[in-house]
């Protein structure tokens, strides 16, 4: 069954270009994201790492290529669609938590793809499913005492938890995560890191933005990316140190 | 179980539905021939070269009368502005008292609506072309002024406290330290004001005092429907034009915006903003040579008809209760259909762009369609009444409110909004949980604000009937009842403080952020 998970690619992006305005934000990326992997994508500022994320979880429509998921290529019908960008969740930088609303509430905004009206609505009046958000706050060591806090009363790193948290409610197959560790001290970034990591457990895969390469243990493939091109997609463990400073060679520093 | 912050959007909505019961049994069916006729003839405007002609000379003086009482209402609303400003008086004579009392006065003219000041100017100096600049300058001055103190007060004073302890003069420091961030609030601000004034200047012509508005009054009045869209898609073009034109020039002078969600803060480009306003000044000269607008002409009044001896015994006789009861019900019923209705129709119509835009066309329509001739739309198939009056103030503010929603929505919350949308989030759920969030607070307070000018805006429907204090007002005007006049003026400014200090302070409750984050309130009194 593993072995069967390992073949079927989740994700895969088949000659995604698409256009910036003077030269292409990506062009001609090719790659495939299969069930259990982890997956770093590196490469230095402005390569297209954040479009690349935006193609696989569909907020951007690439000019050219395909996007497929599960084989499928990506749904044109908006519910067929959003029902496959439901599996796909998105660890943001910025996290984008709604700051308005209670830990439950935002958790709950997780489900609302799968929530109809009524509940979304009841959701902002009562709070619903409590023991499944409790659960998941417990997993991540968050006081379930959290829940009905507002998301703009919470410390940094509650926050960086809760947004973990709103991922694992939206029951994501492939979790995304852009430059996830960008504004945590090393301490704070190791620990996400290997939580992150840990989340991505079979059948989950893990595609991730990072622009540091010592943070590399524990990915099972390592893609890098250069001025929109994919420029090697290997095992981490064949990966030579030339080729990240190849990567990096010459890039505008950020 | 306390509603979260989108819920609070949507809550005044529930307005509707005690209406839509409530409508059946207004309706006397007789007219919906007309309305069908109306609106079909919104694709047929009459381009009779007559017709166009004078529908173009009224626009002309509207606009003249818009453009020269906004530039009135500015020089007004800044001398006075900074004669209430607490820190100026605390600067040059070591007391802010003076400041407070100043403020206490300027309510008056404050609270009395333009349409009113018309009125009254026109019995006192006859129908003059300088009656409705003067009547709309009075009131948008005062409230200048006061939006103007209030930019004062709030900035900060660090700077000013410097120059001082270095040996600055007062008004020397006062310019320096607090003139360059004060310009560009209050030139962001000024430019919503024009828009106003072209309203009010369009409103009053329904009056009677000249301009587009009258020929629109007229021709509805003598069903000339084609005639009328004529007018009514001049207008909305007029409109449209000088709304992207102050939303261009907000953005290139990087001005804040009314919700002050997305605080850019600082002005860029001073000088041109000041050649800008250099150019207006022979306009403003070459329109009121072409308006022959005469301030000389308020000096010499008319004779009055003889006032007969004041009836104090009748005017307290006057339904009180119920006068300010149906005001109180028509400020209210408008107030939340237009603050309800707009984020429901985002909400509703937000999966369709093509249904957007028909919304939007809806709103701009409703923001410069006076109030007044909606009510006399509606009575084609609607009896007088309360609510009648209330529908047709609803819509206008609908208008109102709806374009600075849209404008927020374009400036905050993307990213919650963004981050749901990724999630297979249905994009009408993701903007209410991602988008209304944020505005949720911000937006009600627009709200109060705007619940408190509907309550002053209430006359312009009493022509309507049985509107409350509106209706009796101008039943009391054109019967020349000299003390019921009085009484009722005194009673709506009375009014209008009592609700503009309910509405401060629910503004205020609105915009005190919980956790300390700060980012709504700074733009104070800006979006008036």
């Amino acid at each position: 069954m593993q072995t069967d998970l390992h073949l079927t690619p989740l994700l895969s992006l088949q000659s995604i270009t698409v256009r910036g305005r003077s030269q292409p934000r990506l062009d001609g990326v090719s790659l495939q994201v299969c069930a259990g992997e982890r997956v770093a994508l590196l490469g230095p500022s402005g390569a297209g790492k954040s479009t690349l994320l935006a193609v696989a979880n569909g907020l951007l429509a690439p000019e050219r290529g395909r996007v497929l998921w599960q084989g499928e290529p990506r749904a044109r019908s908006g519910r067929a669609r959003r029902r496959q960008q439901a599996r796909i969740g998105t660890l943001w930088q910025e996290l984008r938590l709604i700051e308005e609303l209670t830990v439950q509430q935002n958790l709950n905004a997780a489900r609302l793809a799968v929530w109809g009206w009524p509940r979304a609505l009841l959701n902002l009046l009562v709070p619903l499913e409590t023991q499944a958000c409790a659960a998941i706050l417990q997993r991540l060591d968050l006081d379930t005492s959290l829940l009905n806090q507002p998301v703009s009363a919470l410390s940094g790193g509650q926050r960086q938890r809760v947004a973990l948290a709103r991922l694992l409610r939206q029951e994501p197959q492939l979790l995304l995560a852009d430059e996830p560790v960008a504004s945590l001290d090393p301490r704070l970034a190791g620990e996400l890191l290997t939580l992150l990591l840990e989340l991505a457990s079979p059948p989950r895969a893990l595609l991730l933005s990072l622009h540091r390469p010592d943070l590399l243990a524990g990915f099972d493939r390592v893609l890098g990316l250069r001025a929109g091109r994919l420029v090697f997609d290997q095992p981490r463990a064949s990966l030579e140190p030339a080729q990240l400073e190849e990567l990096y060679a010459g890039a505008p520093r950020s | 179980m306390r509603p979260a912050a989108p819920l609070w959007v949507l809550l005044p909505a529930l307005v509707v539905l005690p209406l839509l019961a409530l409508l059946p049994g207004m309706s006397h069916g007789g007219g919906w021939e007309l309305v069908g006729q109306f609106a079909a003839a919104a694709l047929r405007p009459s381009l009779d070269p007559l017709v166009l002609g004078s529908v173009l000379g009224g626009l002309a003086v509207t606009a003249g009368m818009a453009l020269l009482a906004w530039a009135g209402s500015l020089v007004l609303g800044l001398v006075l502005g900074i004669a209430s400003s607490r820190v100026v008086w605390r600067t040059c004579f070591g007391s802010s008292a003076p400041a407070s009392w100043i403020r206490r006065l300027l309510a008056i003219p404050r609270s009395i609506h333009e349409l009113l000041w018309g009125l009254l100017l026109l019995q006192v100096v006859g129908l003059q072309p300088v009656v409705a600049v003067v009547a709309i300058a009075i009131p948008f001055g005062a409230l200048v002024a006061r939006v103007v103190s209030d930019l004062l007060d709030a900035l900060p004073t660090a700077s000013l406290e410097a120059l001082r302890c270095s040996g600055s003069s007062a008004p020397a420091a006062l310019f320096t330290a607090l003139g360059p961030p004060l310009l560009p609030q209050v030139i962001s601000y000024s430019g919503y004001r024009l828009e106003c004034a072209l309203r009010s200047a369009t409103l009053l012509g329904v009056f009677g005092l000249g301009g587009l508005g009258t020929e629109l009054r007229l021709t509805l009045q003598s069903l000339a429907f084609n005639e009328l869209w004529t007018g009514l898609w001049l207008l909305l073009a007029v409109m449209l034009l000088l709304e992207a034109l102050m939303g261009r020039l907000r953005r290139r002078w990087a001005m804040p915006a009314r919700l002050g969600l997305a605080q850019r803060g600082v002005g860029r480009q001073g000088q041109e903003m000041v050649a800008v306003a250099m150019a207006l000044l022979p306009v403003l000269a070459v329109v009121a040579w072409r308006l022959e607008v005469h301030p000389a002409a308020l000096l010499e009044w008319q004779g009055l008809p003889p006032l007969g001896a004041a009836d104090w015994g009748a005017v307290a006789a006057l339904p009180w209760p119920s006068l300010i009861g149906n005001t109180l019900v028509l400020t209210l019923v408008a107030a939340a259909l237009a603050v309800g209705v707009a984020p429901l129709l985002l909400v509703l119509v937000q999966p369709w762009p093509a249904a957007g835009a028909l919304v939007r066309g809806l709103w701009a329509l409703g923001r410069l369609w006076p109030p007044p001739l909606t009510a006399l739309l509606l009575l084609f198939v609607l009896q007088p009444g309360v609510l009648t009056g209330a529908l047709a103030l609803g819509f206008h503010n609908l208008g109102i409110l709806g374009r600075l929603l849209l404008e927020a929505t374009e400036t905050s919350g993307g990213n919650q909004e963004q981050a749901l949308l990724a999630a297979g989030v249905g994009p009408r759920l993701a903007l209410l949980y991602g988008r209304f969030s944020s505005l949720a607070r911000p937006y009600l307070a627009y709200g109060a604000y705007r619940a408190d000018v509907i309550l002053r805006e209430s006359v312009v429907v009493g022509l309507v009937g049985a509107t409350g204090l509106g209706s009796q007002l101008l039943e009391a005007l054109s019967s020349f009842a000299g003390d019921q006049l009085l009484a009722l003026v005194l009673a709506y400014a009375l009014l209008t403080l009592l609700g503009e200090d309910l509405s401060d302070r629910a503004r205020q409750w609105l915009l005190e952020t919980p956790h300390g984050d700060g980012h709504p309130q700074e733009a104070g009194g800006t979006w008036r």
